[in-house]
């Protein structure tokens, strides 16, 4: 009984402290307003400049309720009392905690100190907000209330899940009879079917051709960016996934991609004009080129001492492209305007023309990424991955492979550079900051390693979901961080893991093969 | 006169100070097992490493065929056709049993990422030829039933036969065994040996181990070297090291005779004073 409360004054003391941070960030009202959003109860109060308390203690009662829930182990048996004793204790302590930072903001708010000047979210409306527009006192007494209510409601809940719990192994088994009625195997084996395989190809292909028509051009603008971050994603996936060379810097390849393209088709500063798809050609083959002058001296490198590298170079490339020095041959620091863009029939592509086509040239992305992966080439990148010297010493050419695989990855860097570039009808030096290099890793890292699916998971929660929340872009860079920590400690391989190949199944007629030693004893 | 798979001459390497081996001949017969034993730090490793190219010897020479192999990168040797396994296994974790197997076959094969893309006939071909290959390998070793499970996730002594045949995959006419059965419970160790005689009579393959277990180095062994200190301190078969009274003091220390003596002398002072 004892241990349920220590787990609960623990639960209640971590959870405390990280309300206390969210407090400090003036991360409530942002809640307050997405829960406002959801339940439509906003707009009829925009006149009293006042956000509906309620949603405050919704936000509360959530944080309060998920206290509640951890308190309890897994598979822990415990009583009904001892729970709710712990789950009293969690929300009890989170609540006076948090009643005693409420109390002090607000008394010392009172005392006319501006939190802003340490605080830049923490304004006086959002304090009085906090408040619950009352004085500091009622306000954490309230705060007492609700955390105890919603812990105690947290932990029964999850204690009455616990024990619904034994209808589970019953689910279990209806479903795993499903699962052998309709296996994957079975599903498999429908997909051998040509007929059934062109009818999926065509719905899937007719889907992807008719999504961007009915998306509006919002979504396909982030949709857009989700494409070129996914071309990134599978390029650096070859670099980083497949052959294991942590490179910082991608950031350079795309920026050259885009400004080549940028140079060759804008009116300023040279007014080339040349055939946009002879100028995304050009595009591509300057980035591999810039890959092959960064690769020859540095691949010889291991490990950190690459990181580092390349990390500089990403930043060498942009302090280049808006130097002094540079500013007659890429416009410096004003970047390159009315970058061209490919016509069809005529007329100019629009939004809806570029959805197609990004998503035409994932496809092919996909299509060159899966085969190298298998392929002779692949294998060879992953066993330097896995381990160099003994890659080298079974016969593979490391440098020279190495090579081969920054080299692929700038391509696909400088078709994606050349994409932006044209979509965005302009590039400046600020689109190609380090950031961008550390996006497309996360992409690679948090979607797992080498693995295809992954890097389309990862480029729409890493890309496209922050931009559907625009809410919470002041805390997107929280939300990445903690996305991170929680991904290495659930999933460290990845949120979709790569699979390895199986090679048993396919060849199934060479299987029974000849003559095992005959062992002598 | 057949030519020797290796050929050696006082091979020296130096790390700082220290020098590891020290002016090491070594012949190695076509079509023989050769083993070289010594105490632990003598330098057994550090000749392999010289002869595989992961090191290159401060003076000497390494004929392989007749063909000078010093200086040359671990990737060219291996194409050349020696092969090695390690004394700390060391697979390719991630990758499945065939895996391993089909990047042993990597200097074998001509493929190139072009083709890998487009999968033309050829690439095909080669392709399914490699898998078979790898197949047959896995099966040699008995692994055929794991062929796809990961590196990582077999038991050790299939961890040991699945760095064999990765590295028999690219068809080695010297395979360097570092301590093939350390860690390996008696009926492994039968096995392994049992596997090591049938490389060399029906594969035609010459090995060259390194092994602490005396009983496998006797009972395979067409040669025994045995290294102390760096240094090359007796040659020749199974019986003639066995009775060798420099081998027994390398691993012994000084005879027993040597110690009695000493103890009298002692003794004796200490009488006198």
């Amino acid at each position: 009984m004892f241990s349920t409360v220590k787990d609960g004054l623990r639960t209640g003391l971590i959870t405390g402290i990280i309300f206390t941070f969210l407090v400090l960030i003036g991360f409530p009202s942002v809640a307050s307003n997405i829960i406002g959003d959801i339940l439509g109860n906003m707009d009829s109060l925009v006149e009293e400049a006042r956000m509906p308390a309620g949603n405050l203690v919704i936000f509360i009662g959530l944080i309060g309720f998920i206290a509640g829930l951890t308190v309890m182990k897994k598979n822990a048996d415990v009583s009904w009392l001892s729970i709710a004793l712990g789950g009293l204790a969690a929300g009890l302590l989170t609540g006076l905690f948090i009643g005693l930072v409420i109390y002090l903001i607000g008394t010392i708010d009172n005392n006319g100190v501006d939190f802003r000047t340490y605080l830049p979210n923490l304004g006086a409306d959002q304090i009085r907000y906090l408040l619950f527009y009352s004085t500091p006192l009622s306000a954490s007494q309230t705060y007492l209330l609700y955390f105890t209510i919603f812990g105690l409601v947290g932990a029964l809940a999850r204690k009455t899940l616990s024990e619904l719990s034994i209808y589970r192994d019953k689910i279990d088994k209806v479903m795993s009879a499903f699962k052998s009625q309709v296996g994957s195997s079975k599903i498999r084996g429908l997909l051998n079917n040509k007929l059934v395989l062109i009818g999926v190809i065509v719905l899937v292909g007719a889907g992807l051709y008719f999504l961007p028509y009915v998306w509006g051009s919002y979504w396909n603008y982030i949709m857009g960016t989700v494409a070129i971050y996914i071309l990134l994603g599978l390029g650096l996936n070859i670099i980083v996934g497949y052959s294991g060379q942590l490179v910082l810097g991608y950031v350079a390849f795309f920026a050259t991609g885009a400004y080549t393209f940028a140079l060759l088709t804008a009116p300023t500063p040279h007014d080339i004009g040349l055939n946009l798809w002879l100028a995304v050609g050009i595009s591509i083959l300057v980035s591999v080129l810039t890959g092959l002058l960064l690769g020859f001296p540095i691949l010889r490198l291991r490990g950190d001492y690459l990181a580092i590298v390349t990390l500089g170079f990403g930043e060498i490339v942009r302090i280049l492209i808006r130097s002094d020095l540079l500013t007659p041959l890429t416009n410096g620091p004003k970047g390159v305007t009315n970058v061209g863009q490919p016509t069809l029939g005529g007329r100019i592509f629009s939004d809806i023309n570029y959805m197609h086509l990004l998503m035409l040239l994932v496809l092919v992305g996909l299509f060159v990424a899966k085969r190298l992966k298998d392929s002779r080439t692949g294998r060879a990148w992953i066993a330097i991955r896995e381990d160099q010297t003994v890659a080298q010493a079974t016969g593979v050419d490391t440098y020279k492979y190495k090579i081969l695989a920054l080299l692929l990855g700038a391509a696909f860097a400088g078709l994606s550079g050349a994409l932006f570039a044209s979509r965005n009808q302009f590039t400046g030096p600020e689109d190609f900051t380090l950031m961008v290099s550390v996006n497309v890793l996360c992409i690679v890292i948090v979607g797992g390693m080498g693995s295809l699916p992954g890097v389309i998971l990862g480029a729409f929660v890493l890309k496209g979901v922050p931009e559907l929340l625009r809410e919470l872009a002041d805390y997107r860079l929280l939300v990445f961080g903690a996305l991170l920590v929680v991904m290495m400690i659930v999933r460290p391989e990845g949120l979709w893991p790569a699979r390895r190949k199986k090679f048993k199944e396919t060849n199934i007629r060479s299987v029974q093969v000849k003559n095992k030693p005959e062992v002598e004893v | 006169m057949n030519q020797p798979v290796i050929r050696a001459e006082g091979v020296t390497k130096i790390f700082g100070g220290l020098t590891a081996v020290d002016k090491v001949d070594l012949v190695v017969p076509e079509c023989s097992i050769s083993s070289i034993i010594g105490p632990n730090g003598a330098g057994k490793t550090t000749l392999f490493n010289c002869v595989s190219g992961f090191y290159i010897p401060e003076a000497g020479e390494i004929d392989f065929f007749g063909e000078s192999i010093r200086g040359l990168p671990t990737h060219k040797i291996c194409a050349k056709g020696i092969a090695r396994t390690y004394q700390n296994i060391r697979l390719f974790k991630e990758m499945t049993a065939i895996e391993n197997v089909l990047v042993g076959q990597h200097p074998r094969l001509s493929a190139t990422w072009v083709e890998s893309i487009l999968k033309n006939k050829r690439y095909l071909r080669e392709e399914n030829q490699a898998v078979d290959k790898a197949l047959e390998l896995l099966d040699y070793v008995g692994l055929s039933d794991l062929a796809d499970t990961p590196a990582y996730n077999l038991p050790y002594g299939a961890q040991r036969r699945l760095e064999i045949s990765r590295a028999l995959a690219s068809a080695p006419s010297l395979l360097l065994l570092d301590e093939p059965t350390a860690g390996m419970n008696p009926q492994e160790t039968t096995e392994m040996t049992g596997l090591i005689r049938d490389l060399r009579d029906t594969r035609r393959i010459t090995i060259l181990l390194i092994e602490h277990d005396m009983r496998v180095v006797m009972d395979i062994s067409d040669q025994i070297t045995v290294l102390d200190y760096g240094v090359k301190i007796a040659e020749g078969q199974p019986a003639q090291i066995q009775s060798n009274q420099r081998v027994i003091e390398a691993y012994l220390g000084p005879g027993v005779e040597a110690m009695t003596k000493k103890f009298n002398r002692k003794k004796i002072q200490d009488a006198k004073s």
